[in-house]
C-alpha cells in the first residue's frame, strides 16, 4: 500500500493509456472521445434510450473503434430511480423503525403547499420487515437478534417472489455484528443484499437506510445492464474488453463493481461533465475553476477550489443518497426556459421550459418567449448558424414571442435583455450559494462553460457574481465523455465512528488510527478487485466537528496524525469555511474515510485543430446598445479578439460581449478577460 | 416615493439578491450552531429589513415567526441611537418575541463608510429556537401560569456596543440557563450570522448606491403588495365564520375557544377574532404576532409558488385582536403553548373559514399541534446536566388533490425529527419506536395522513414536560370527510410489583420519570377529505 496526500501522486502509475474510451449516454446523444496513439478523436450519435448500449456498440461499429477499455457514464441508475423501475426490494430493519422509511425526518418538502405531497417509499409497507434486536449508542448489545424471528422473514419475504433485500439495523456503523449476520442468512438463501454496514456505515438511521434500500432497488437492474454491455462489447471482437463506470463522485471503478454499489453512479454523467471541466481548466493553468454546465432545461454548477469537491447530501425525489458525488448543483435556468410574468408584475424566467416539444419560439413550433428567443432577438444566437447543424433560426418568431412580454419594457430589444438579466440572476444565485455562502471568493474563480447555452451566458454571468475570467473548453460539446476518459479508477471506504478528541490530550486518537487502518485496507482490497494492486495511492479523511455540532466537515488527513494535527485541520477547515474556530472545544469524529485512487490517463482531451484566420463578417448585435459586432466561427480565432464578438461552433455560441476579450489557448480552449 | 421606474426585471433580480442574503445567514447559523435543535432541527429563521424595519427578505425556515420578525426591529428601536457594531438580543413576548425560547437578535447596518451619528441602512435579525432558557423545567416550555415562570426573560438590550461584547449581559445570561456553553456556542453561531448579514446588506447598498438601493427596496415592498391584491381579486368576496378550540388550558379542563370572522373584499383581508376566550393564567396565551404569523401563513399558501416574502405581501391584511385574549395576550401570563399550539389552532380556525369559500382547493384540518416533548436531567454517564426537546409530526389533511400526508409537521412548523442515532449520543434516551400509528387518519374520499407513534426510553431519572393538543378534540374532517383520531400520551411503567402498566397521561403534564421507563407519544391523524367510498 502506498499512502500520500491528495496531492502527493504515486510513481508507480505510469500505466501506458491507449485505445481507451470514454463514452457518456444522455438523453439524446451518446458522445464518444477515444484515445488511440496519444490521438484523440470525438464523435456524437443519437442516444438510443430503449436500450441505452445499442448506440455504444452502433458507434464503435460505425467509426471501427475497437477499445480495449471503456469508461462509460451511465443514466441507468438515476433513470430508474425516477421512473421507478428497480427490483421489488424487501426492508428488514430493528424492531420500531420500520416506517422510518416514510417518516424520514418529518418535514413536508414544501413549506407553503396547501396540500404537500412526497414521493412514494421505494419499499412498500407489506415489503417492511422488522425483527427482535438492538445495540446501543456504544455498540452494547440491548437485545440480542432474534435469529428465528429473522428467518422466518426471511421465508415471507421468499414467498413473495422479491429477491432483493436491504437490511439496516439502529447502530450497525458502531457494532455490525447482527447485519453481518442477516446479511449472510439471506446470502445463505440466494437474496440479492444490500447490507447497510457495507453500503454505507454511516450515523442517521434515516438517511442510511435510504441509501442501503436505493442500492437494493438499483443493483439488479445495473448489474443486467453492464453484463449485456460488456457481452456485447466481447461480441464484437474487442476480446477482454475492461468496462468501467463512472461514479457519482467523478472517479470510475469497474463494472462488476459497480453492478454492486449501483447507489455510487446516481450522478454519473454530470460528474463526467465536472471532471471533464475541471481537468480542462487545471490543464489551461486555471485549477481553481467554477464549472457550469447549461442546456435545455437547467444549469449544473460545481465549484472546484482546485480540486473536485465532494458532497454527501443528495437527494433524488425526498431519498436522500448519502454516497459521496461531485458537489453539484442545479438551477432550473436552460435556453428553453420560459419568460413570465408573475401577478405582481416581476418578470420572472423558468423553472417552466418550452423543452424539446414546443422548443423556443426560434425553433419553429413554440410561441411562448424563451431565453433563447431572447438571444436570437438581440443578434447573439445568429440565423445564418444552424443549431446542432439542423435546425434554422426563424427570427420573426422570436421576435413576435418576446413581443408578448416587452410592454413595460419599451421594446423588443430592451424586453430581450431583461430575459437574459433576470435568468443570470438566477444562475448567480446559485453560484453565490456554492462561493460565497461557504466562504469562497469568486474572484479568484475560472467560470468554465460548456453545455448548447453555457458559452453565451460565461460573461454576463462572471460579470454578476465578480468572477474576472471565463474559459470555454476546445470540445465543450464532448466534455462529459472526455472526464469519464481522464477519470481516476478510484474506490472509497468509510466508517462511523463516535470518537472525541479533547483540547488537552490525545483522547481517542488510538481508535481513531485503528479506524482508518480498517477503511483504508477495505478501499485497499476492493481495488484490488476491480483489479488495480499496482500504482494505488491511499487517501484520508475524516468527517469533524465540534462536540455537540451535527453537521460535520470532512477534512484531509494523513495517517498516523497525532491528535493536536488532527484539531489543528479542522480548526483550519472550519475557519476557512465559517470564519470562525473554538479551539477550546472537543473535536469529534464521526467518519473516517479513505479512497483507493489509481491514477487514469493524464493528458489533454480536447481536440485541438490548428486554427486557421479567415475574413470575419460583422453584424448589429445589441449589448447594452445596438454595436457592430465581429462573427467569427472559432477556428478562424487566431489572435486575440475584443468584445464585442460572437464566436460560433458546430454545437455552441460564445459570446465576447464590449469590454472582454478572448484570446486563444494552446490546448485550443479560449479564455476570455474583461480587458484592462 | 414612486416605485414605478423600477422596471419588472430589476424587482425579480433585487428580491433574488435580498432572499440570498437572508438564505446565506441561515446557512451560517445552521452550520456553526451547537445544539441538535438548531442543527437538526432547523428551528431557526432569518431576516433582512430596510430602514423603516418592513421586512425585505425572510429566509423560508420557520412560518411562526413570519410575522413576529418585523416586531423585533420595533422592539428594539427603543435603543436607539445605533452605533456600528451594535447587536440588540431579546426575547420578551411582550417585546418583540414569541416565546421565551426563541432567543432573538437584531442589528442596525451602517452604510460602507458611515460616519458618526448616520442613521441605519436597515437591520438584520436571526431567531432560533434554544434549548433551554433557564426557568421551573428543561427545556422551558413547563406546565406554567405566569411568564416568568417559564424561563429567563430578556427584555431587548444591546449585547454588543460598537462591536465590544458587553460581558455583564452574556454573564447574567448564561448564569441562568441550564446548559450554558451550549448556549454560548448557538449565540454566537447567531452572531456570526448578524455579522455575516450587515456586510452583505452594506455591500448590496454599495452595489446599488444609496438612492438606487431605497428605491428598490421600496418598489420591492410595493410589489409584494401587489401579488397580495392580485391574490384576494380572485378570491370570493364576503364573510364567513368558523370557530375551533384548545382542549385546555393545561390547569382546568374546559376548552378554549377560538372565533374568526374573515372578511375578504377586493383589496383588503379583514380577521375579526373577537368572541375568542379571554387569556387564561396558562401557557396557552399566544401573543399577537403569532396570531398574526399564522393568518400570513394561511395567505401565503394561497399565493403562487416562490412568491418572495416581504411585508408588502401583509400589507392588504388587517385585523381585530381583542386585547387580553389567548390571541393577543398581555403580562403577566404564559405564553411558551401559545407558539407552538395556539399557534397551530388559530391557523385551524382560519383553514376553516377558507374551506367554506374555497372547498374545491383546501384540504381538510392536519393534526394541530406539535406534540412538544421536553425532558431534561442529570446525564448519568457524565454527571452532566442536559436538555432534550423534540416535536413529533402527525397526519396531513385529506384535500381535493390526494390523501394527507402521513407523520409530517403541518402549518405552522417543519422541524426536523432528531435521528435515534443522533440524539441516543448526546442524551440518556434511547428511541424503541418510530412508527406510523394505523388508521388515525380520518377517512374520506381522500383519507387524512396518518400519525405517529414515538416510544422514548428514559435511561436515568428525569423531568418530562409534555405540551400537546387534540387530545380530547378530533382535527376536522371536510366535505363529508371523518375526523382524524386525536393524540395520546402514556407513560410504560413497572408497577411496584414489577409488572409492565402503562399509564395514561394528560395532555399537558410535568411528572418525573426513572430510569427504564417509557413515554409513549401517539401524535393525531389528519381529517379527511369528501364522503368515503363504500365499498
Amino acid at each position: 500500500m502506498t499512502v500520500s496526500n491528495s496531492a502527493g501522486v504515486s510513481e508507480q502509475q505510469e500505466r501506458v493509456h491507449d485505445l481507451l474510451l470514454g463514452v457518456d449516454v444522455g438523453g439524446t446523444f451518446t458522445d464518444f472521445v477515444f484515445l488511440r496513439e496519444s490521438e484523440i478523436s470525438i464523435a456524437k450519435r443519437p442516444s438510443t434510450p430503449d436500450d441505452p448500449g445499442r448506440a455504444i456498440i452502433n458507434g464503435l461499429g460505425e467509426f471501427g473503434w475497437s477499445p480495449e477499455e471503456v469508461v462509460h457514464g451511465s443514466t441507468v441508475a438515476t433513470n430508474t430511480l425516477l421512473t421507478r423501475t428497480g427490483a421489488p426490494t424487501a426492508l428488514i430493519t430493528t424492531k420500531g423503525f420500520r416506517d422510518t422509511l416514510v417518516i424520514g425526518r418529518q418535514a413536508r418538502p414544501d413549506l407553503y403547499a396547501l396540500h404537500p405531497q412526497r414521493h412514494e417509499p421505494l419499499v412498500p409497507q407489506r415489503l417492511r420487515f422488522e425483527v427482535e434486536e438492538r445495540i446501543a449508542a456504544d455498540g452494547e448489545v440491548v437485545t440480542p437478534l432474534d435469529v428465528e424471528q429473522l428467518d422466518a422473514v426471511l421465508n415471507r419475504i421468499e414467498r413473495t417472489g422479491v429477491r432483493s433485500v436491504a437490511i439496516c439495523f439502529l447502530f450497525s456503523f458502531i457494532n455490525p455484528a447482527h447485519e453481518a449476520v442477516a446479511a449472510e442468512r439471506a446470502r445463505e438463501r440466494g437474496f440479492n443484499v444490500s447490507a447497510s454496514y457495507e453500503i454505507l456505515p454511516q450515523h442517521r438511521e434515516f438517511e442510511r437506510m435510504s441509501t442501503t434500500t436505493a442500492n437494493a432497488y438499483l443493483a439488479p437492474v445495473m448489474a443486467r445492464y453492464l453484463d449485456a454491455l460488456e457481452l456485447r462489447l466481447s461480441d464484437d471482437g474487442a476480446d477482454g474488453v475492461r468496462l468501467r463506470i463512472m461514479q457519482s463522485n467523478g472517479g470510475s471503478l469497474s463494472a462488476s463493481s459497480a453492478g454492486r454499489n449501483a447507489v455510487r453512479t446516481v450522478l454519473s454523467g454530470p460528474a463526467g461533465g465536472v471532471a471533464g471541466a475541471f481537468a480542462a481548466a487545471e490543464a489551461d493553468g486555471c485549477p481553481e475553476a467554477i464549472t457550469f454546465d447549461m442546456g435545455g432545461t437547467s444549469a449544473d454548477v460545481a465549484l472546484c477550489p482546485g480540486r473536485l469537491l465532494e458532497r454527501t447530501d443528495l437527494v433524488v425525489d425526498d431519498m436522500p443518497i448519502r454516497t459521496p458525488a461531485v458537489d453539484l448543483h442545479t438551477v432550473g435556468a436552460g435556453g428553453g426556459s420560459i419568460a413570465w410574468f408573475d401577478p405582481g408584475g416581476a418578470l420572472r424566467v423558468g423553472p417552466q421550459s418550452a423543452g424539446a416539444d414546443p422548443g423556443p419560439a426560434a425553433y419553429g413550433r413554440g410561441t411562448l418567449p424563451t431565453v433563447t428567443d431572447a438571444h436570437t432577438v438581440l443578434g447573439r444566437l445568429r440565423p445564418e448558424q444552424q443549431l446542432g447543424g439542423t435546425v434554422p433560426l426563424d427570427v420573426d418568431r422570436a421576435r413576435q414571442a418576446i413581443a408578448t412580454i416587452a410592454g413595460p419594457f419599451g421594446s423588443v430589444e430592451a424586453a430581450a435583455l431583461a430575459v437574459i438579466d433576470v435568468v443570470n440572476a438566477n444562475m448567480a444565485r446559485a453560484l453565490r450559494v456554492i462561493s460565497v455562502e461557504r466562504g469562497y471568493d469568486p474572484a479568484s474563480f475560472t467560470l468554465v462553460a460548456f453545455g448548447g447555452a453555457g458559452p453565451l451566458h460565461a460573461c454576463d454571468l462572471a460579470d454578476a457574481v465578480g468572477i474576472p475570467q471565463a474559459l470555454i473548453p476546445s470540445a465543450p460539446g464532448v466534455l462529459s465523455a472526455g472526464g469519464m476518459l481522464i477519470s481516476d479508477i478510484t474506490r472509497d471506504a468509510e466508517q462511523g465512528l463516535h470518537l472525541t478528541v479533547e483540547p488537552d490530550a490525545q483522547g481517542d486518537i488510538e481508535a481513531l488510527d485503528d479506524a482508518f487502518a480498517v477503511v483504508a485496507e477495505q478501499a485497499e482490497a476492493a481495488i484490488g478487485e476491480d483489479g488495480y494492486v499496482e500504482g494505488v495511492a491511499i487517501e484520508l479523511a475524516a468527517d469533524l466537528r465540534y462536540r455537540g455540532q451535527s453537521h460535520e466537515l470532512t477534512v484531509s488527513l494523513s495517517e498516523g496524525q497525532q491528535a493536536e494535527a488532527v484539531r489543528e485541520a479542522f480548526h483550519r477547515a472550519h475557519e476557512e469555511r465559517f470564519g470562525f474556530a473554538s479551539p477550546d472545544v472537543a473535536v469529534e469524529v464521526v467518519t473516517a474515510r479513505a479512497k483507493a485512487r489509481h491514477v487514469g490517463y493524464r493528458g489533454s482531451v480536447g481536440a485541438s485543430q490548428g486554427a486557421v484566420a479567415s475574413e470575419s463578417a460583422s453584424a448589429v448585435v445589441t449589448w447594452d446598445q445596438a454595436r457592430d459586432t465581429q462573427i467569427l466561427e472559432r477556428g478562424s480565432v487566431v489572435e486575440a479578439v475584443s468584445g464585442p464578438a460572437i464566436i460560433t461552433q458546430i454545437d455552441t455560441t460564445m459570446t465576447v460581449p464590449p469590454g472582454w476579450v478572448a484570446e486563444r489557448l494552446a490546448s485550443g480552449s479560449l479564455l476570455l478577460r474583461r480587458e484592462s | 416615493m414612486s416605485t414605478t421606474d423600477i422596471d419588472p426585471a430589476r424587482l425579480a433580480i433585487f428580491d433574488s439578491l435580498v432572499s440570498s442574503i437572508a438564505e446565506e445567514m441561515g446557512a451560517a447559523l445552521r452550520h456553526t450552531s451547537l445544539s441538535p435543535n438548531i442543527k437538526e432541527r432547523a428551528d431557526f429563521s432569518c431576516a433582512v429589513f430596510d430602514q423603516q424595519g418592513q421586512l425585505l427578505a425572510q429566509a423560508a425556515h420557520i412560518p411562526v415567526h413570519l410575522g413576529a420578525m418585523p416586531e423585533s426591529v420595533r422592539a428594539v428601536e427603543r435603543l436607539a441611537p445605533w452605533q456600528p457594531g451594535d447587536l440588540a438580543i431579546l426575547n420578551d413576548p411582550f417585546l418583540g418575541g414569541t416565546h421565551l425560547p426563541d432567543v432573538t437578535m437584531v442589528s442596525p447596518v451602517f452604510a460602507h463608510g458611515a460616519s458618526d451619528g448616520d442613521e441605519p441602512i436597515g437591520y438584520v435579525a436571526s431567531r432560533a429556537h434554544q434549548a433551554d432558557i433557564g426557568g421551573m423545567a428543561p427545556g422551558s416550555m413547563p406546565v406554567a401560569r405566569e411568564l416568568i415562570q417559564e424561563g429567563l426573560v430578556i427584555p431587548p438590550i444591546r449585547l454588543y456596543r460598537a462591536g465590544e461584547l458587553v460581558e455583564e449581559a452574556m454573564a447574567l445570561i448564561l448564569r441562568n440557563v441550564r446548559t450554558p456553553d451550549e448556549r454560548r456556542g448557538d449565540f454566537n453561531a447567531q452572531i456570526a450570522a448578524q455579522r455575516l448579514g450587515e456586510r452583505r446588506i452594506a455591500d448590496l447598498h454599495r452595489d446599488y448606491g444609496d438612492d438606487s438601493y431605497l428605491r428598490t427596496t421600496a418598489a420591492l415592498l410595493d410589489y409584494g403588495e401587489r401579488l397580495t391584491r392580485a391574490a384576494l381579486a380572485d378570491l370570493p368576496h364576503g364573510t364567513w365564520e368558523f370557530s375551533d378550540s384548545l382542549d385546555d388550558d393545561g390547569h382546568t379542563p374546559d376548552p378554549v375557544p377560538i372565533q374568526l370572522r374573515l372578511t375578504l373584499t377586493d383589496d383588503r383581508a379583514h380577521f375579526d377574532f373577537s368572541g375568542t376566550a379571554p387569556q387564561r393564567a396558562a401557557s396557552i396565551n399566544a401573543v399577537a404576532p403569532v396570531t398574526r404569523s399564522a393568518c400570513y401563513y394561511v395567505i401565503r399558501c394561497l399565493l403562487p409558488p416562490d412568491t418572495p416574502m416581504n411585508s408588502g405581501l401583509f400589507r392588504p391584511i388587517t385585523f381585530m385582536l381583542p386585547e387580553r385574549s389567548v390571541v393577543a395576550a398581555q403580562a403577566p401570563v404564559a405564553v411558551a403553548a401559545g407558539n407552538v399550539e395556539t399557534s397551530q389552532r388559530i391557523v385551524d380556525t382560519v383553514w376553516g373559514a377558507f374551506n367554506q369559500l374555497l372547498p374545491e382547493r383546501m384540504p381538510a384540518a392536519s393534526s394541530g399541534t406539535m406534540n412538544n416533548l421536553t425532558a431534561g436531567g442529570i446525564d448519568p454517564r457524565n454527571g452532566q446536566p442536559w436538555a432534550y426537546y423534540e416535536t413529533s409530526g402527525g397526519g396531513l389533511g385529506g384535500g381535493p388533490e390526494g390523501a394527507g400526508l402521513d407523520a409530517a409537521h403541518s402549518h405552522m412548523t417543519n422541524t426536523l425529527n432528531t435521528p435515534a442515532e443522533a440524539l441516543e449520543f448526546a442524551y440518556p434516551l434511547r428511541v424503541v419506536e418510530n412508527s406510523i400509528r394505523p388508521r388515525s387518519g380520518g377517512a374520506g374520499h381522500h383519507r387524512g395522513g396518518h400519525g405517529l407513534i414515538r416510544r422514548t426510553q428514559f435511561l436515568g431519572s428525569a423531568q418530562l414536560t409534555l405540551i400537546t393538543e387534540r387530545r380530547t378534540q378530533q382535527p376536522w374532517g371536510s366535505q363529508g370527510g371523518e375526523s382524524g383520531r386525536t393524540g395520546r400520551n402514556s407513560l410504560e411503567t413497572t408497577s411496584a410489583s414489577g409488572r409492565p402498566v402503562r399509564r395514561k397521561l394528560p395532555g399537558k403534564v410535568t411528572i418525573n420519570v426513572e430510569a427504564g421507563d417509557i413515554v409513549r407519544v401517539e401524535t393525531p391523524g389528519g381529517g379527511g377529505w369528501g364522503a368515503p367510498t363504500s365499498g
